[in-house]
């Protein structure tokens, strides 16, 4: 094991507060199996996570939905471990699970007591080894995945918006499709092509492992060695390509269903994560929508009264990424009023750019935002998972603070003058429809 | 289960007379956990309780008052520069008046919107710049208002905090502001099945009671309140008396005493003392079903309930690990019988929600229109099986060393911390509450879950909630008892 370098790579100074929080041992076992190991001696618990770099990203058509029906399957029972056991045995030892899947990775967590550590380790090695797939359970487990999508997307309006947005924004990317996939593809999906992603994308040389908490990094690397070191290294996976072409004028698309007041989702396409733009893109969002005191909410909310709310979602991805608007309106709202609204603040912002004021804000949340984020083991083994899957290192979150205290008025300016082109845009408009009773 | 903030930045402002922001979900978990019907604080009820051999570490509380005679309670805790402050009222929507139902929310809300020196842009701008969060929440039994700031500008941040309580002006035209934005949040909410489902809910489980209705009131009276009813609100339900300052994080404890001193100096008004809740008499809707008719929907939102206890009972132990077996994590018998087995959810959960004056047990949970009696017999039978025979040795040791194992986060955050300190001082539970819980957790029989087994599941019949499609779901309800069928719009 060593410790961890002083971080050379992005010539930014890591934050001293951050940094004392931060000593992480790392190794890479002969199997390609990436360990990160923080100790925090706060509370006796231990919050242990896996990304798997595998999300809907790596699909096609005909198995959308996949890498998420998947992920629930590997809660059904490996060769120790059989069906119904990984939780008896974590929840028994004072843990809980859960795990997520989004467009570009699987992510898988455990919180537990922290003498159950070997015990853990012991049900996490035993499926990345040997998940056992079987038709009974996951003829019920598509079931459970189907209802999920019917209260996600098919019965909630934000759902339904945002799957047609996606298919908008993208026309050959793998993100046009919804991440919980299209109900008949899920529907279709068989136990073959839930084993051949298993062995495709579930071996070690596939994932990073990060443990942080009350734990001794020195034993429990050694732990990890025993539990893990005998799974063998699996293909590499192929690489994702993206063929999406150039959007060369907005795209728009109406969407009727029953409901009380017109609703509004607008992308704007966005660069990838490891694009500089990004982190000038987190401080146009900041300006725009935290807080009450912010851009859009004063003025579309409070001043103009045109809006209920206002969400900015600016998600990082590993492809380039789709800047996300949804606004709520009122009953009688005139959506394209709304949206001449918020293009005109949009458009303020490409061409005056921020304060002196409004950047030194945006900087001071995202570091307050930040701070908080890592203030629980889950969320610092969370916080090194995902700064390592889309930026390529988790030291990345030691200069954070940095990187956007470097960004400037005019570099703000010139993010939103070109991000928020017209041409990037996609306009989903939902109109209420009669109910069919 | 616990679910995560996600990863991304996401920003997100309901105005402030709204409810939670509802984002399209982007990423996708293996299960969520459904809150208690309406929008509650976090209270013990939650508790992931008790652990393992070493022993909790909770900061020192030091006490003082002010000289307006507020109590504050500090806790010093780092290593993050952040502090986390907040001010309990005994000032919950079961004090809202008659026919003035959401009135405490809608005030709390308010309070940031101006003060005797300050507008509602400059109180914004004074928090926001320094990168503090303001927050207000108003739950039954208590109204709070928390802040979240970098330590150095703790003391700053306390003073707006106390100008928020003190002198609020509730200017007209943010009034009526509020106003609008309430009501057309209200037509909005008619398209979430789950929030219409709680709501329904909460009136069938309390009926007239003053938990009877959702805290942030309904079209009808929030549609009547006028500034004067704010005004009056403020001055007769909130002061020092009946309020509590928690602040935990890296400030020293006589500091947090000088600032608070500081920042409520001269604070009057309000009750002597905190009101009393009436104790329960019996379920309204029990025996009942509500069918809650929604014609556009594929999937059924399913809420079933009865009489649980109020917080600080004795059953509270027995019950809570009971419980967890019953409907608490992804093992528990309703999950197992009817995610695991049959396929039928994605969330199924059951929990006792204790508040000051009483309490219900209910089950949450949803499923395709067609298998909607089937999910609500389901669920009746494994609740009933452990009422007839209670649960086996093993599940119990293994409920304890969940909750046990898992306590433990609850002492993670600053806020999280807050919060129990507040909760413990609001309902009497002690200072060791939080050292003890795993002790007396572990101390539980099977001889105390049989008996709140046939105490509390369902003994007589429950109140039934279903909202659907209800001309498909009516035929297949028979038996349960009366059906009234209402339309969604019963609920704005």
């Amino acid at each position: 094991m060593r410790k961890a370098s002083q971080v050379t790579a992005p010539a930014r100074a890591a934050d001293p507060a951050l940094e004392s929080l931060f000593d992480v041992h790392e190794a890479t076992l002969p199997n390609g199996l990436q360990v990160r190991l923080l100790a925090n001696h706060q509370a006796p618990v231990v919050s242990l996570y896996t990304f798997f770099q595998v999300g809907s990203r790596n699909e096609r058509p005909g198995i959308t939905g996949i890498s998420h029906l998947f992920e629930h399957m590997m809660f059904n029972g490996a060769k120790k471990y059989g069906p119904k056991m990984f939780d008896k045995t974590l929840e028994s030892n004072g843990g809980r699970s859960n795990a997520y899947t989004s467009n570009d990775m699987t992510v898988y967590y455990d919180d537990f007591a922290a003498d159950s550590l070997e015990t853990v380790l012991d049900l996490e090695s035993d499926r990345m080894r040997s998940l056992r797939i079987s038709q009974d359970t996951l003829t019920s487990e598509r079931e459970v995945v189907k209802e999920e999508r019917r209260v996600r997307v098919d019965n909630d309006i934000a759902g339904i918006m945002d799957e047609e947005l996606g298919t908008l924004v993208y026309k050959a990317h793998a993100y046009r499709w919804p991440v919980i996939g299209w109900m008949a593809d899920i529907e279709n999906i068989t136990r073959e092509d839930c084993q051949e992603y298993f062995r495709t994308y579930y071996a070690p040389n596939n994932a990073v492992l990060y443990i942080v908490g009350d734990i001794d990094p020195k034993k429990t690397l050694a732990l990890v060695r025993k539990y893990y070191g005998d799974i063998p290294r699996g293909p590499a996976p192929a690489k994702v390509l993206n063929a999406e072409p150039e959007q060369k004028g907005e795209r728009r698309a109406l969407v009727r269903h029953p409901a009380q007041s017109p609703a509004l989702m607008i992308g704007f396409r966005g660069p990838s994560a490891r694009e500089d733009d990004t982190f000038t893109l987190d401080v146009a969002q900041y300006v725009l929508t935290k807080g009450e005191g912010s851009r859009l909410v004063r003025s579309l909310v409070y001043e103009q009264k045109l809006a209920v709310s206002i969400m900015l979602d600016w998600s990082w991805r590993i492809d380039p990424g789709t800047i996300l608007f949804y606004l709520e309106l009122k009953p009688d709202s005139d959506p394209k009023k709304v949206e001449a609204a918020l293009y005109a603040e949009l458009e303020k912002m490409a061409r005056e750019g921020i304060t002196d004021r409004e950047l030194q804000k945006a900087q001071n949340n995202l570091r307050s935002d930040h701070m908080r984020e890592l203030a629980t083991n889950n969320g610092r083994a969370h916080a090194l998972g995902h700064y390592e899957a889309l930026l390529g290192d988790w030291r990345r979150l030691l200069t954070l603070p940095a990187a956007y205290t470097s960004i400037t008025n005019d570099m703000v300016k010139a993010v939103a003058a070109k991000y928020f082109a017209p041409e990037r845009r996609s306009v989903v408009t939902l109109l209420p429809a009669p109910s069919e009773a | 289960m616990a679910s995560r903030k996600s990863p991304s930045l996401k920003t997100s402002t309901k105005s402030s007379s709204a409810r939670a922001a509802k984002a399209p979900a982007r990423t996708v978990k293996r299960s969520s956990r459904k809150a208690p019907a309406s929008g509650r604080t976090a209270s013990p009820r939650k508790a992931q309780a008790a652990s393992t051999s070493s022993a909790l570490k909770m900061p020192t509380l030091h006490e003082s008052t002010t000289s307006s005679g507020l109590k504050v309670i500090a806790a010093e805790r780092g290593p993050l520069p952040l502090v986390s402050m907040r001010l309990v009222l005994r000032a919950g929507s079961a004090t809202d008046p008659a026919g003035k139902h959401g009135l405490a929310d809608f005030t709390a809300r308010l309070l940031r919107r101006g003060t005797r020196r300050l507008t509602a842009q400059q109180i914004d701008e004074t928090v926001e710049f320094v990168g503090a969060s303001l927050g207000v929440g108003v739950g039954e039994d208590t109204m709070s208002i928390a802040l979240t700031t970098p330590a150095e500008h703790f003391a700053q941040m306390l003073g707006v905090l106390g100008q928020l309580v003190r002198e609020p002006s509730f200017p007209p035209s943010e009034v009526d502001d509020a106003r609008e934005r309430a009501l057309a949040q209200f037509s909005n909410d008619l398209d979430d099945p789950s929030v219409i489902a709680d709501r329904a809910m909460v009136r069938a489980l309390w009926g007239d009671h003053p938990y009877g209705h959702d805290v942030g009131g309904s079209k009808r009276t929030v549609s009547t309140f006028t500034r004067d009813d704010v005004v009056r609100f403020h001055q007769e339900r909130m002061g020092p008396k009946v309020a509590m300052l928690v602040v935990v994080g890296a400030v020293k404890p006589e500091r947090v005493a000088a600032a608070a001193e500081e920042a409520f100096v001269g604070w009057t008004g309000g009750p002597d003392a905190p009101p009393t809740v009436p104790p329960v008499k019996k379920i309204p809707g029990a025996g009942r079903v509500l069918l809650v008719d929604k014609p556009d929907q594929t999937q059924s939102q399913v809420r079933i309930g009865g009489p649980g206890f109020r917080m600080g009972h004795e059953d509270y132990f027995p019950a809570t690990a009971m419980n967890i077996a019953l409907g608490g994590g992804f093992t528990s018998r309703l999950m197992n019988e009817i995610r695991v087995n049959r396929g039928l959810t994605y969330g199924v959960s059951s929990w006792f929600d204790a508040m000051n004056a009483g309490g219900v047990f209910a089950l949450s949970t949803f499923t395709k229109t067609a298998s909607t009696r089937e999910i609500i017999d389901v669920a009746l039978g494994e609740i009933g099986s452990v009422r007839e025979k209670g649960l086996k040795p093993r599940e119990l040791t293994d409920a304890q060393a969940y909750l046990a194992g898992l306590y433990p986060l609850r002492t993670e955050t600053n806020e999280s911390i807050a919060g129990s300190i507040a909760d413990t001082r609001v309902h009497g539970l002690g200072d060791d509450w939080v050292e003890k819980f795993r002790d007396r957790l572990r101390a539980v029989t099977s001889k105390q879950v049989s008996a709140v087994a046939k105490k509390y599941c369902l003994p007589e019949s429950p109140a039934i909630v279903v909202l659907g499609r209800a001309e498909e779901v009516k035929k297949h309800l028979k038996g349960l008892g009366p059906i009234t069928v209402v339309p969604a719009s019963e609920y704005e």
